[in-house]
């Protein structure tokens, strides 16, 4: 990591490792070039583990209004790649630097909540289990939701493939998919809601 | 008809779950580099595809590490796929940090279902992930000046110059630059044949997202 640090000048680092790096030499020398360093552990072969740490990190520091950039050049390459997703996730810009930079396109600012409208979140949350159409816009109107926008939500789930839909004895079935499943425990790992 | 893309490195065992594992497989794709350990991998994931009677399309990289033309061919490939009507799935286990990455970059932007493969315990681990339209997430105007400059890369760039290509006031033009360096799609360079000029450049890989 130390190109990176040479080439992307910071006023905070922020430093994801597993246990092992945190007890290393290596990380000693980092510590007493950088006293101020935030270490945060996490299971570097863990891709959920990694990938909620980071989306929390981000999170933290984003908070504080200052400019984010993340750096995926040192680390197993399950945190790395973790630490893209929460990157993109979060709308953060992320580097390689090994040697040269190489900035990953992102959109700053562009989070994965951006992708889903309140309405699709609320309906998200209402797809727990498999039910009739109906039934769902029932739901949805006992929230206040017309019927509309409830259709249309669920199009949008069925489009992001967080929802699909079938025909049992002539009525639609919608039902969550296994990737509604892991986004919503992920959210409900970092905190958010869908 | 469903595919499975994947990214492979030195070991078989990143993949081979998800061939496995995936119901009603008619094909794979996986890229590679020109690694001699890489071709090994490779040969034993061709004779599994084989050997369960799955069509298979080894891909072999020029570069595995430049991230932007991995991205791009692996693009081209799943939209060629997507056509076709299949349902795609994504393994980004293998190969170097940047071909997984790429990979994963294309998931997201082409909203393909992507997994992990534990390195240990072999489970296949499926990604939060949700496509992203960025194209969306930008005005019309600032998608029409980002298409200006990437179609017109070559040519050198001032604020005054696109106001006057685009038809729109500096002060606007101003506005729009203003906004898309915010968001990181395009960056303001110093001239290097006049100190007093800025040069608009869109930032690398910019076509990807909004393309």
């Amino acid at each position: 990591m130390l190109p990176a640090l040479r080439l992307m000048p910071y006023d905070r680092l922020v430093l994801l490792a597993g246990r092992a790096a945190l007890r290393s030499a290596g990380f000693r020398r980092l510590r007493a070039i950088e006293p101020g360093l935030r270490a945060v552990p996490v299971d570097p072969f863990d891709f959920l583990d990694c990938l909620s740490t980071a989306r929390a990190a981000f999170r933290d520091a984003l908070r504080t209004g200052d400019t984010v950039r993340a750096s995926v050049s040192g680390g197993t390459k399950v945190l790395a790649d973790a630490t893209i997703l929460a990157a993109f996730q979060e709308g953060v810009e992320a580097w390689y630097c090994d040697p040269d930079p190489i900035r990953l396109p992102v959109l700053r600012g562009v989070r994965i909540e951006d992708a889903l409208s309140p309405a699709d979140r609320v309906v998200a949350r209402l797809l727990s289990r498999s039910l009739g159409s109906e039934d769902l816009v029932r739901l949805g109107r006992e929230r206040g939701m017309p019927r509309s926008t409830v259709l249309a939500s669920l199009h949008a789930l069925r489009d992001l493939g967080l929802a699909s839909v079938r025909l049992e004895s002539g009525k639609a079935v919608v039902a969550p998919t296994p990737a509604l499943a892991a986004y919503r425990a992920h959210l409900a790992r970092s905190g958010g809601k869908a | 008809m469903t595919v499975l893309f994947g990214t492979l490195g030195w070991r078989p065992q990143s993949l081979a779950p998800s061939i496995r594992s995936t119901e009603g497989l008619d094909g794979v794709v996986f890229y590679h580099s020109d690694h001699a350990k890489s071709r090994g991998a490779r040969a034993k994931v061709v004779e599994l595809c084989r050997a369960l009677g799955v069509a298979v399309t080894p891909v072999e990289l020029g570069d595995a590490f430049d991230l932007l033309e991995i991205a791009e061919r692996i693009r081209a490939d799943v939209r060629r796929a997507k056509a076709t009507g299949a349902v795609l799935r994504f393994n980004i286990a293998g190969g170097t940090r940047l071909m997984s990455s790429a990979a994963l970059l294309v998931c997201i932007l082409e909203g393909i279902p992507a997994t992990y493969v534990h390195d240990e315990t072999l489970r296949e681990v499926p990604l939060p992930l949700l496509r992203i339209t960025y194209g969306e997430r930008l005005t019309p105007k600032q998608r029409e000046v980002l298409a200006f400059l990437l179609e017109n890369r070559e040519k050198p760039h001032t604020e005054t110059s696109l106001a006057k290509a685009l038809g729109v006031h500096k002060a606007t033009m101003n506005h729009h630059i203003r906004e898309l360096e915010a968001k990181g799609a395009i960056a303001r360079v110093r001239d290097p044949e006049d100190a007093r000029a800025l040069l608009v450049r869109p930032t690398p890989g910019m076509e990807l997202l909004v393309g």
